[in-house]
This record gives C-alpha cells, structure tokens and sequence, in this order.
C-alpha cells in the first residue's frame, strides 16, 4: 500500500482531538503506512472561503496537493468536507489546463508545484476499498450482532461524484458494507441521505441548524436506531453539539452519536475511554449497555460471513 | 481571476427543469426557501433585492442538485455566484466574515487544541503552513490587480 498523509482538518484538530486519537488507535491496529505532514493549512472550508473568494479557496486547496504531490504520497482525510474540497479543486485544475497554469505561476513564487499526482480519499471508502471487509472482519474481537446503527453518509463524503468518483452519489453502498461486515443492522430511513443541515450554523441561522438536527434525530428515535453513526466533525457537531443543546432547553432525544473510527475500536476491544468517548456531549452509556449485554452472548457468525461472501454482496 | 460566475444560459435551460427541487434539503425543509424565484430574478436582471436575504445563505452546498441536473450546473453555483456578489458589498453574515478574516490570517479556522492533545497523548501538531500561506495570499492579490489594471487599459 502506498503511503498517505492523514489530512485531519481545523475541526477535528481544534473541537475534537478525541478523533483524531480513535482515528490512530484504528490506522495503527491494521498497521496502515500513515505519516503527517508540515504545513497543511484548512483545506479550506467551502462555506467561508469559496463564497468569498474562488480564487484563494483554488489555491489554497492546490497547495496542500502540492505537498502531498512532492512527497509523493496520497492523502487520506477522517473529514468529509476537507477530501470534498481538496478532491473538487483538484478535479478542476486536473480538467483546466489554463487556470492549472495560473495557479502553478503563483505556486512558484513559494516553491510549490500542483501536480495533482496524490490520490485523494475519505477514512470510509478508504477503508472499504484498500483495507477490505475481509480484513476488517478479521480483526475485530466482538461485532455488533443485534445492533441497530443507523448511517449518516454526510454528503461531502460521496459528493461532487465528479471529483470523489467512489460511490454512487445518491445511492452509496460503501459505509453501509462496512457496518454490515461489523455484524450491525443498517437500517434505511427517509432521511438516511438528507444533509445534516450543520452549514446553517456556520451562516447565523442556528434555530434552522437545530430544526434539521431535530428532523432527523426524531426519526432515529421512530425507528429505534440504537446510534447514529457517521465520520464527518461537521455532521458530528450538528448531531452530538446542537443535539445536546437541545437536551438542556429539555428536549431530549437520547441517540448516541457513534464515530466510524469509535465503532472499529470498540469492535478491537479498546474501550470508550481509551477512545476518547467521554469526551462526547450526547451519553453513549445506554449504547454500551445494551452492547455489553449482547457480548455475553454467542453469535451466530457464519449466516453473517455467508451473507458477506455471496456474490454481488458488497456491489 | 478564477472567479465565480453566472452562467445565464445555463440558468435559462435550469429555469425549465427543476430536477432538483424535490431532493434538496433546504426546499423541502426551509420555509421561504426558493431557488426557482432566485432563478427567474436572475434571468429577469433583478437579482439585488435577494443579495441581502438570508435565503442565499442557506443554500448548504450538499451538492444533491448538482447530480441531478442534466447540465451538470447546479442550482448552487448560482448560489455561490450571489453570496460572492453579496460578499464583495459586505452583506455577508456576520459568523462569515469571522471565520474568513480568521482564515486570511492564520491560514486555519482554529488552532490545535493543545491541552486535550496532551491528555490523549496525541503526538505534537505538524506545523503551520501559515506563513508560506500568507506570502501565497499576497501573489494572488497582487496577480489580481494587475489583471484589473489591464483590463481597465483595454
């Protein structure tokens, strides 16, 4: 496998660092060829920069390309939003011979070059397509037979489809396959695609941030789903922030708000602290609970692995 | 340079659809919200009045209408293209303008959360790209003068 940077992004550095831990806990345990580097800047963040300066948000997202590019590695982001923006702009420059031009006489006058050699991807289908569901399956202490985890993919993770290309965009499969072969129930519902509505907060409009939260969160709760389970820090602080925001004006909601990287340590036999659950605003001690319990029991492995194994099962 | 624009033509073909209306989460959940409006303002030349409405900001770049659209333009780009707009005006929120003018000068939206990294025993934050971030921000600005002196020449 070819070496990667892990692209972590301002939120995750500055809001959650217990991600980024869970998130080295699972690239170590599959002893995945990480590295970081020096002089990443924010990818940068579309909703701020791009809105008020196309040009800057191009070359900003081109020089942290170029730094992957010159080490000639590829780049591997836990942040939907920072693979969707680094992904859009390389896409751009890749199919744009002449704003590529312009772009690499400015990179020169700091020593970079945008070769856009670094490949490009998010922790998710990163997982599903390099490490593998086998790999996976094998590696895990205890699986999550007799869960209900639902999914929120969070849109930048599948979406431009141009750029990313790896899944389909209104339909993914990815994320769902992975939580499958951690032995949980993914189960659909209206809103399993919806945007988590998080951008609103970012544009001063906070009771619409907290109503799209609340839409659906409520229809978790209808189905009874047992967490939401995303890897995104943006869709993460609209559901665990703004979800416990709303448990102290007394609406309570109750769903757990569960990480990729969390879900897969926990299945490695770390415990929520060594992952740095407590750090979360929304309890998740009803979820380890219910999980505790089903741990006393035997599970029934092989239907699941034969399920997994049939063919077109992953398609 | 590289800015973003309104295609009129796009728009115009966009006008006549509405692929998107029924999958993006602001029309079906904001009350007010309404791209097909926007759209036949545009077309109208009478965009000013939606620069100043938060309409345009809610937009939330989920990029759902630009998969479904046939031209592959999307109703957001025209999005982008007002908030632009109403940014050069300065009518942009408030929290937008924070986290840009914290963007220009720390190259970031926030820094590494030092303490917390100790407690997990995370290793020390690579460094800052700021400064090199910084000398890049001022190329572009000037490389942008200079193309608006030339084209004020022609």
């Amino acid at each position: 496998m070819k070496e990667f940077a892990v692209f972590w992004g301002c939120t995750i550095q500055t809001r959650f660092p217990f991600l980024e831990k869970s998130t080295r806990i699972v690239l170590d345990e599959f002893k995945l060829p990480y590295r970081d580097i020096d002089g990443f800047t924010c990818c940068p963040e579309k909703s701020l920069v791009n809105n008020i300066d196309h040009s800057l948000f191009v070359a900003t997202a081109a020089r942290n390309v170029a730094l992957a590019d010159e080490l000639d590695c590829d780049i591997v982001s836990p942040c939907t939003g920072c693979v969707s923006n680094l992904a859009t702009v390389k896409s751009e420059l890749n199919y744009n011979p002449v704003d590529r031009a312009q772009v690499n006489s400015l990179l020169k006058g700091i020593g970079r070059e945008f070769k856009g050699t670094a490949k490009l991807a998010h922790l998710v289908p990163f997982f599903h397509d390099a490490v593998g569901v086998q790999r996976i399956r094998q590696k895990i202490k205890k699986d999550f037979a007799g869960m209900k985890l639902a999914i929120h993919y969070g849109c930048h993770m599948i979406r431009p489809s141009h750029a990313l290309k790896n899944d389909d965009p209104l339909n993914p499969k990815k994320f769902d396959n992975l939580i499958r072969a951690l032995g949980a129930e993914s189960p659909d519902f209206p809103a399993k695609m919806m945007c988590c509505g998080q951008g609103l907060d970012r544009v001063d409009q906070h009771d619409y941030a907290l109503q799209m939260a609340r839409l659906k969160l409520k229809e978790l709760k209808a189905i009874g789903a047992d967490a939401l389970l995303l890897c995104c820090p943006s869709c993460f602080l609209q559901f665990d922030n703004n979800q416990f925001l709303m448990e102290k004006e007394g609406e309570k909601l109750g769903v757990p708000v569960i990480y990729f990287t969390e879900l897969m340590g926990l299945a490695m036999g770390y415990s929520p602290e060594e992952l740095g659950m407590n750090s979360h605003r929304v309890d998740c001690s009803g979820f380890m609970k219910k999980w505790d319990g089903l741990k006393a029991k035997p599970v029934d492995t092989q239907s699941l692995e034969d399920e997994l194994n049939k063919a077109g099962a992953l398609g | 340079m590289l800015d973003a624009q309104l295609n009129m033509k796009l728009l115009e073909m966009c006008s006549g659809c509405g692929a998107c209306y029924s999958i993006c989460p602001s029309s079906l959940n904001l009350p007010g919200y309404d791209p097909r409006a926007v759209i036949k303002d545009i077309l109208k030349g009478d965009m000013d009045k939606w620069l100043a409405s938060k309409s345009i900001w809610q937009c939330l770049e989920c990029h759902y209408c630009l998969e479904m659209c046939f031209q592959h333009y999307g109703f957001e780009n025209a999005m982008t293209a007002l908030r632009t707009i109403a940014a050069k005006r300065g009518l942009h929120p408030p929290q937008v303008k924070r986290g840009w003018d914290m963007f220009v000068k720390t190259s970031r939206l926030g820094e590494p959360a030092l303490p917390a990294r100790k407690k997990f025993g995370l290793p020390d934050p690579p460094k800052s790209g700021a400064e090199e971030f910084k000398k890049l921000h001022a190329l572009l600005k000037e490389a942008k003068e200079k193309d608006a002196r030339k084209a004020h020449n022609e």
